[in-house]
């Protein structure tokens, strides 16, 4: 388990699709609702039409069939031979049938199956057979018993209502595409206006995330709802802006005022022990001096923490050979490795050059390997390794101390942070709690990676990739 | 015996800078004015010049710039308030021979005068330095004690050769780092006490009289015994 410090890449926010954008969704949930009283507005006028097509052609069977009953019954076989002639659609079907049922005379073959003989009109589903084979789907019916016995049949199609239906329906789906074509379309445009000033929001914010606060969000000259958002945000960062210069400000001039008073104490102090004295007068003395050297330092360190956080110099990069300055540090720690019981190694491969700022390079190596000679216990040994991989070097400072409590990784890279191991410590060897901070600021600044671990021994590893947190893939665990 | 001229503008670290350099022996002039400063700086004869960063009239970066063309090569040191990196660049490309971000200590500060003004005094490039019976040849990068070749790593060598440059004068171990390492940041712990102490055991190991010092709360100094 590792824990990531510097440059750690903020993973991008899923893509924003067309059917996610705002504009189409409201057309959607729009559309649904209108389709949904389509539904019942076109149901409704299509079954009340329907309804009343029924009642109408019920009423004229009705009026048919008491005509026809009234007629006498020797020319009522004629009459309705007169009444058929007259429909030309050929809608209209009539039988006259003996008490048994036998067929007698008209253009129904046989009376139709569950139509009673009361007079009223009935609808029959499979409508009735006719006397030239024809059976049309649906029809209305009225049957009756005439004074002579015989049953009167009339029957009439229902196809007029029928085509009425369908027309109803077609016109409804021509409706439909009125709103789904248009929509879609229409929807599908209108999001894209949006969510592509939604892309450049985005795209600005990016540095805004870096640490760069001085980037405002696009506005365009339409003063929409987006830019009205656009320069709400704006005006918050200007206020983040001020408030984080602000905060700096106050923190440097902590340091700053701080600074000069110990300064001065330990001018009288340096006098004091210029104008002579006892022996153990002067070592007091002594010891106050390294007491507020050591408080100056600590002071030195968070300013230059804090101008290392303002990511703003560059101008010391150069083309660097990071094992020309691991040689340098070993040089420089070699001595006080040895003075631990320590043995302070270098593992080299032929590195490829960097970019870099040499002199911060030395920096932040030095207080990995000052970090590490500190928290390793004698007899031990430290290790400076570094290794090509594909994405570029790769420096490892290795122990075999302790090593560090994956849950305290994160944390020994607060400022003043001491490990749990290191009661007190603090204060009397020199360390300040920053020299970790001092390595992620370097880190970030230089785009590089900075990780603390676990050795292969056991003990700490603290590894600088000089290539981004966010190359993935390019880090070998 | 030397003339310095310190150019500041407050009253309390001219007062500190000039009681500090006057205790080692030296002449201290203060003006508080850049373009005094300027004016006495070109026509004093000083051995060396503290220069304020900021000043009211002329800044010591057009200062120091100037003087610089006007060809007098007075040793300046330069102090600011200003303490990053790209200050300290600027001000010793502008012409400042060292620079001490504020606020300091005054032995620091008298110490790297010191240093400016032995560097004026042997202008000419030596070959050799002695001290004593220790002998550095620098050509050769050789050292010999007392007839006897010293086996000194070429670090150990640079950090001699830089006291020798400066026998008889305190050294901090900032300016010990800044020196011979070529860095500008806080190397923390005791690293540079320990290189001291092995290239102590070197020079000084066995019977022989002690040439490196401590300076109890400042730092080093090589002098030869009384």
């Amino acid at each position: 388990m590792t824990a990531e410090m510097a440059a750690a890449a903020a993973s991008p926010e899923p893509a924003p699709t067309h059917w996610r954008a705002g504009a189409l969704r409201l057309i959607v949930i729009y559309g649904a609702f209108f389709l949904a009283w389509s539904v019942v507005l076109v149901g409704t006028i299509h079954w009340q039409t329907l309804g009343y097509l029924d009642r109408v052609v019920g009423e004229i069977l009705e009026q048919r069939a008491h005509y026809l009953a009234s007629v006498e019954r020797e020319h009522l076989p004629a009459m309705m031979a007169a009444t058929d002639q007259l429909d030309l659609r050929g809608v209209m079907y009539f039988g006259l049938f003996d008490a048994r049922g036998a067929y007698l005379s008209g253009t129904i073959d046989r009376a139709p199956d569950g139509l009673p003989a009361d007079g009223q009109v009935h609808l029959l589903p499979n409508g009735v057979r006719a006397t030239n084979g024809e059976r049309n789907a649906r029809a209305l019916g009225v049957a009756l018993i005439l004074p002579g016995g015989d049953e009167l049949v009339l029957a009439r199609y229902t196809s007029v209502a029928d085509r009425i239906g369908a027309m109803t329906r077609s016109a409804f789906f021509w409706a439909l595409s009125l709103l789904l074509i248009p929509g879609l379309i229409g929807g599908f445009l209108l999001s894209r206006g949006p969510l592509k000033r939604v892309r450049g929001i985005e795209a600005a914010i990016a540095p805004i995330t870096h640490g760069n606060l001085g980037v405002r969000l696009p506005l365009s000259p339409r003063r929409d709802e987006v830019d009205m958002l656009a320069s709400i945000v704006n005006r918050m960062l200007d206020e983040v802006e001020r408030l984080l210069g602000e905060v700096k400000g106050v923190t440097d001039n902590i340091a700053h005022d701080l600074r000069t008073p110990l300064t001065r104490l330990r001018t009288q102090l340096h006098r004091l022990q210029q104008s002579g004295g006892a022996e153990v007068h002067a070592a007091l003395v002594e010891r106050c001096i390294e007491d507020v050297d050591a408080l100056l330092a600590r002071f030195r360190a968070l300013l230059r923490l804090s101008e290392l956080e303002d990511l703003s110099r560059h101008s010391g990069f150069d083309t660097v050979d990071p094992a020309e300055t691991l040689r340098r540090v070993q040089e420089l720690y070699a001595p006080l490795a040895e003075e631990k019981g320590l043995t302070l190694a270098l593992e080299s491969d032929t590195l490829p050059p960097v970019s870099a700022d040499a002199a911060l390079l030395f920096e932040a190596l030095s207080n990995l390997v000052d970090n590490a000679i500190k928290f390793t216990p004698a007899p031990g040994r430290v290790t400076l390794r570094a290794r090509v991989e594909a994405a570029g070097p790769r420096i490892d400072v290795l122990d075999s101390g302790p090593g560090i409590p994956a849950g305290e990784r994160d944390a020994v890279l607060r400022r003043f942070y001491h490990r749990s191991d290191d009661t007190g410590r603090g204060q009397a060897d020199g360390s300040h709690g920053l020299g970790l901070s001092v390595v992620a600021a370097i880190a970030k600044l230089h785009g590089f990676c900075f990780e603390i671990g676990e050795g292969e021994h056991g003990g700490a590893r603290m590894t600088l990739y000089c290539w981004p947190c966010s190359k993935a893939g390019a880090r070998v665990g | 015996m030397a003339r310095i001229l310190t150019i500041e503008d407050d009253a309390v670290t001219a007062r500190e800078i000039v009681a500090e350099l006057s205790s080692a022996g030296n002449t201290v002039e203060h003006v508080g004015d850049g373009r005094e400063g300027l004016h006495k700086a070109l026509t004093g004869g000083y051995d060396a010049i503290t220069l304020d960063r900021m000043l009211p009239g002329l800044d010591g970066l057009t200062l120091v710039t100037e003087l610089r063309r006007a060809g007098v090569e007075t040793p300046v040191l330069m102090i600011s308030a200003l303490s990053d990196v790209d200050a300290r660049v600027r001000g010793l490309r502008a012409g400042g021979d060292d620079y001490l971000t504020k606020p300091f200590a005054p032995d620091e500060m008298a110490a790297r005068v010191e240093v400016l003004l032995r560097r004026q005094r042997s202008a000419a490039v030596p070959t050799r330095l002695a001290l004593g019976d220790l002998e550095l040849d620098l050509i050769a990068r050789r050292a010999r004690r007392d007839g006897q070749v010293l086996e000194l790593l070429p670090i150990e060598f640079r950090l001699l050769e830089f006291l020798m440059r400066n026998s008889n004068q305190v050294l901090t171990r900032t300016m010990i780092f800044e020196a011979v390492w070529g860095y500008h940041f806080d190397p923390g712990t005791n690293v540079i006490d320990v290189h001291i102490a092995r290239l102590r055991r070197k020079v000084d190991g066995g019977d022989r009289p002690a040439l490196i010092r401590t300076v109890r709360g400042s730092g080093y100094m090589i002098q030869a015994p009384e």
